[in-house]
């Protein structure tokens, strides 16, 4: 072919330019991180796993499997954990959070259904470690503590595993099944569970050849606070009447159930009181809904199934069938005061959710352990004063929650082995945060998101059936695709268009990422500009 | 077949009747027309196979004929004043690449202040772009040039402008011969690129380069601009004979055989000058016209001929070099050399009219010596105007935006076309 001259080259032939040379700063990958990730108690990498679901398929495999590199509970957690990922998440800002957690239940229901099983345990390392507690932190300790190579012993007091997974949260959130899979699959990798088994002083079950312990008894005893009461009057504790429940011991209520506190517990027991025949369930509490430590979804479903609130009210005498409540008023700092009003309750029973308390007789008169208002007090690496003996979950001074539990379970693994092998706690990578204003939305398309379904109201208010369902692959697809990946390269191609020197390289197959070819970078910044997810930054050349 | 129609009409049907591959067009007054003409022939099947691509500005539709035409397929424009400064960088890729795009360039006025009627300010400002400009004196020579347009373009390699005046062919509705598509495909072969994309056998087009061969490049460049002056007059030769009129070429005389003064202009203001010769020509008078329908190249032998026994020309044109003076002017001026007294004269600026009245008396002026040759001269200016203006400026202070202190000056609310 006859080529004009000096018009039509080789192809490659501005490659004699090194462009790069005229640059004075450098783009540059990385990865921020995800404020999911970031606000996620058991540290899970939440945008990674959401970019992994958004291929379906065989991608779901490989999501779960990020999951539980983090967390052994994705179905438990799709059910329970009040997703502070959600509340985090930068789509919030732009239509709506991402549904982090229904993905979440969608993979972790999958795995289940195929039978996907847990990341082997590493070879045997000769060490012992004693966990008590088969709770979620408990359960996920020993998790972890079997992927070091650790043989765990798991002693637990009650008679069934779950701790409150179990005994705390009612089945219609978490059925049963779904919460004996995921701890069978725990267990499933050499963990010894022993049952009605209770500590009484960790050093005399240590001394039993155990390397080192990590505590996790949970708070289980319901607090009472003094109501004066008649003889007939009918008055128990919120996570007794759960526990007994569960045992296979339905506790009577009557027809008329009172509950007396504003926590998720409370919510949960005036829904079970409903389910257990109550014509009227009513959580009295001293403060407003503002000031309700319960999450925002218990109070809706409860109050969609029909439970009443009896807001800045006080118990002050409980007979047989009926309460004496007296009217309280905020005073400028917020705080609850009498007014001395009175009024009547009927009421046949109440149950009293004033949160809970941990036995902590094991650790008494243990050498360096500190018990401060309740809780045991534990480092940065979650081991006590104590050497060897460490300490999660509700009875450390944290927001008790499952996750949050989980997240120390898996945190105390980690340091448990690196103090058995003499090494230097495990120090996370600080990494910047991806905030909102890192992103380029404008390249995202709109997508509301996707609601889970519920239970009809009055189809759930006589049963225990699960009241929130699951998505489907539809749904959990569409939902995973409205991750902004943000801070993360997500592999769009927009760098590799826009670059004006071609200095960007596609590494090859789809899904691999970019590199910046530094012979050709001049440094014009304007994949940084046009980076959707805020994944590439400028980064000055020493000159 | 005449047909009384729109002069934008005529050109859609005749670029049609040329067979583009791609259009790619962007709207603009006076051009629109054409390219909706062409779009709804593209949409309704009756222009296939083509690609009309509705992009997002001029320089989009500048550049995507660059990608078309590189690719080896017929591509075609058409824009008009601001639309071509906007794609003024696009405009020197096609000629440096010697890509055979064929545009219509509506001719319109450059802002500020805006002003959307006829003068030549945008055709001008890219007299040096490396495209050839073709210009029309009526909408039937503007059609005709379309079709002579693809054919020289695609012999030389270089890019082509039709240039017609805006609103004053574009809006016009008289008698066109639209070419038949049957006779425009005996006339115009198939576009055959002068090279293939072909992923097999990459190539890097417009890639660097260096001072070692920019010099060659450009040479090149003016030397294929000076081989279509040879060019040109043999393809409307070969239009002639196949249409049977004459349309294009690189100058046209008008009752110049004896003639001491000639009248020099470009595009559709010839037929006003025609007029106003023949009057003079009837007092006795030895008075003519030179079209020039060529201004890039600068067909300079062909004017030196043509003027040969001329002692006095007067270049009539709707465009200047603010601050220099007449453009067509200062390139006769390089055609003739010395010898013949050379009157400037700017007339038809944002459409104001060129009527046979203020031409009658212009030439009278000339014909009597009135005419200070080596001043620049502005048909029909309002003298006291500027006059008012300049002094308003003499006195200092801040004058404000000259458009704002004469429209107010005048007593009109917006201006308007007279």
């Amino acid at each position: 072919m006859e080529r004009p001259f000096a018009i039509t080259l080789e192809v490659g032939s501005s490659l004699a330019n090194k462009t790069g040379t005229w640059r004075t700063e450098r783009a540059v990958y990385i990865d921020r991180m995800p404020p999911c990730n970031d606000a996620c108690p058991a540290r899970e990498d939440v945008q990674r796993w959401l970019y992994e679901a958004e291929e379906g398929g065989a991608g779901y495999e490989r999501a779960w499997r990020r999951i539980v590199a983090d967390n052994p509970f994705p179905a438990v957690m799709g059910r329970v954990c009040y997703h502070p990922c959600e509340t985090a998440c930068n789509r919030g800002e732009l239509d709506q959070a991402v549904g982090i957690n229904s993905v979440e239940r969608f993979l972790g229901d999958v795995a289940i259904e195929h039978g996907w099983e847990l990341p082997a345990a590493a070879a045997d390392t000769g060490k012992r470690v004693l966990v008590v507690g088969a709770g979620p932190s408990g359960l996920a300790a020993a998790y972890f503590l079997r992927r070091h190579g650790h043989a765990v012993t798991i002693r637990e007091a009650g008679p069934m595993s779950g701790g409150m997974m179990r005994f705390g949260i009612p089945r219609y959130r978490l059925p049963r099944e779904v919460l004996e899979a995921e701890v069978a699959r725990i267990l499933d990798l050499g963990v010894e569970l022993e049952l009605d088994r209770k500590v009484t002083d960790v050093e005399a079950a240590m001394g039993e050849g155990f390397d080192a312990a990590f505590l996790a008894v949970g708070a289980q005893i319901g607090k009472r606070a003094y109501v004066p009461a008649g003889t007939a009057a009918h008055v128990i504790d919120a996570v007794s009447m759960l526990r007994g429940l569960e045992a296979g011991d339905e506790p009577l209520l009557g027809r008329r159930v009172a509950v007396y506190g504003g926590g998720d517990t409370a919510m949960d027991a005036a829904r079970t009181a409903k389910r257990l025949g109550a014509a009227d369930a009513v959580v009295v509490y001293r403060r407003t809904r503002e000031q309700m430590p319960a999450h925002d979804v218990e109070l809706e479903e409860a109050e969609e199934e029909g439970v009443m609130m009896r807001w800045l009210s006080t118990v002050r005498r409980a007979d047989e069938g009926r309460l004496v409540l007296e009217r309280m008023e905020l005073d400028e700092t917020g705080f609850p005061q009498p007014t001395g009003e009175l009024e009547e309750l009927e009421a046949d029973a109440l149950v009293l959710a004033l949160g809970q308390e941990c036995d902590l007789s094991l650790v008494e008169g243990v050498a360096g352990i500190e018990v401060d208002d309740g809780v045991v007090g534990v480092g940065p690496n979650m081991m006590t004063g104590h050497a060897g003996i460490f300490a999660g979950g509700d009875m450390v001074p944290a927001e008790r929650s499952v996750t949050v539990a989980i997240g120390h379970g898996r945190r105390a693994a980690d340091n448990v082995d690196a103090w058995l092998r003499g090494a230097a706690a495990p120090a996370t990578p600080e990494r910047e945060l991806a905030g909102f204003e890192t992103l380029n939305t404008w390249y995202y398309a709109d997508a509301p998101r996707t609601r889970r379904p519920r239970l009809d109201a009055v189809r759930r208010q006589s049963n225990f059936e699960e009241v929130v369902q699951g998505h489907d692959a539809s749904t959990a697809l569409f939902e995973a695709r409205r991750c902004l990946s943000c801070g993360n390269c997500f592999s769009c191609d927009n760098c590799y268009g826009v670059c004006p020197d071609n200095a960007v390289v596609k590494l090859g197959r789809p899904g691999e990422r970019y590199e910046i070819d530094y012979d050709y970078c001049k440094g014009c910044g304007i994949c940084v500009a046009e980076c959707p997810s805020g994944a590439i930054q400028m980064v000055p050349e020493e000159i | 077949m005449l047909e009384q129609l729109e002069g934008s009409q005529a050109i859609a049907r005749t670029v049609a009747a040329c067979r583009p591959e791609v259009i790619s067009a962007y709207p603009i007054s006076p051009q629109t027309h054409i390219v909706e003409g062409l779009s709804d022939l593209v949409r309704a099947g009756d222009l296939a196979p083509c690609e009309y691509l509705m992009v997002e500005s001029e320089f989009g539709a500048m550049s995507a004929c660059i990608g078309a035409s590189a690719a080896g397929a017929r591509a075609y424009t058409a824009t008009a004043s601001q639309g071509l400064l906007y794609m003024a960088e696009a405009l020197y890729n096609a000629s440096g690449l010697g890509l055979p795009i064929v545009m219509t360039l509506a001719n319109r006025a450059i802002g500020a202040p805006i002003n959307i009627w006829n003068d030549h300010s945008d055709a001008m400002s890219q007299r040096d772009s490396g495209w050839i400009q073709l210009y029309a004196e009526t909408n039937q020579e503007a059609a005709d040039l379309h079709v002579q347009a693809f054919r020289l373009a695609e012999r030389i390699s270089l890019p082509v402008m039709v240039c017609m005046d805006g609103f004053i062919l574009t809006h016009a509705y008289e008698e066109v011969d639209v070419p038949s598509p049957e006779r425009v495909d005996a006339y115009l072969p198939p576009f055959e690129p002068r090279q293939v994309l072909d992923p097999d056998e990459p190539v890097t087009i417009g890639a660097m380069v260096g001072p070692e061969a920019f010099t060659e490049v450009r040479y090149l460049m003016h030397a294929k601009q000076l081989e279509a002056l040879d060019l040109i007059p043999s393809i409307a030769g070969e239009f002639e004979s196949a249409f049977g009129r004459r349309s294009g070429g690189l100058v046209r005389g008008y009752r110049i055989e004896d003639a001491e003064t000639v009248v020099i202009a470009l595009g559709s203001v010839l037929g006003t000058i025609e007029e106003v010769v023949d009057e003079l020509r009837e007092q006795g008078v030895r008075i003519g016209a030179l079209a020039i329908k060529c201004f890039r190249p600068w067909p300079s032998q062909e004017i030196r001929a043509a003027l040969s026994d001329v002692g006095r020309v007067i270049v009539l044109e709707k465009a200047f070099a603010v601050g220099a003076g007449g453009i067509v002017g200062q390139n006769v001026r390089l055609a003739l050399g010395g010898g013949a007294r050379i009157h400037d004269v700017i007339g038809g600026l944002g459409g104001r009219p060129i009527t046979r009245r203020s031409l009658r008396t212009l030439l009278e002026d000339v014909l009597a010596d009135r005419l200070e040759p080596r001043l620049l001269h502005f048909l029909d200016l309002d003298h006291d105007v500027v006059e008012r203006e300049l002094e308003r400026l003499r006195r200092g202070g801040r004058p404000g935006p000259h458009a704002e202190n004469i429209v107010r000056e005048l007593g009109i609310v917006a201006a308007r076309p007279h």
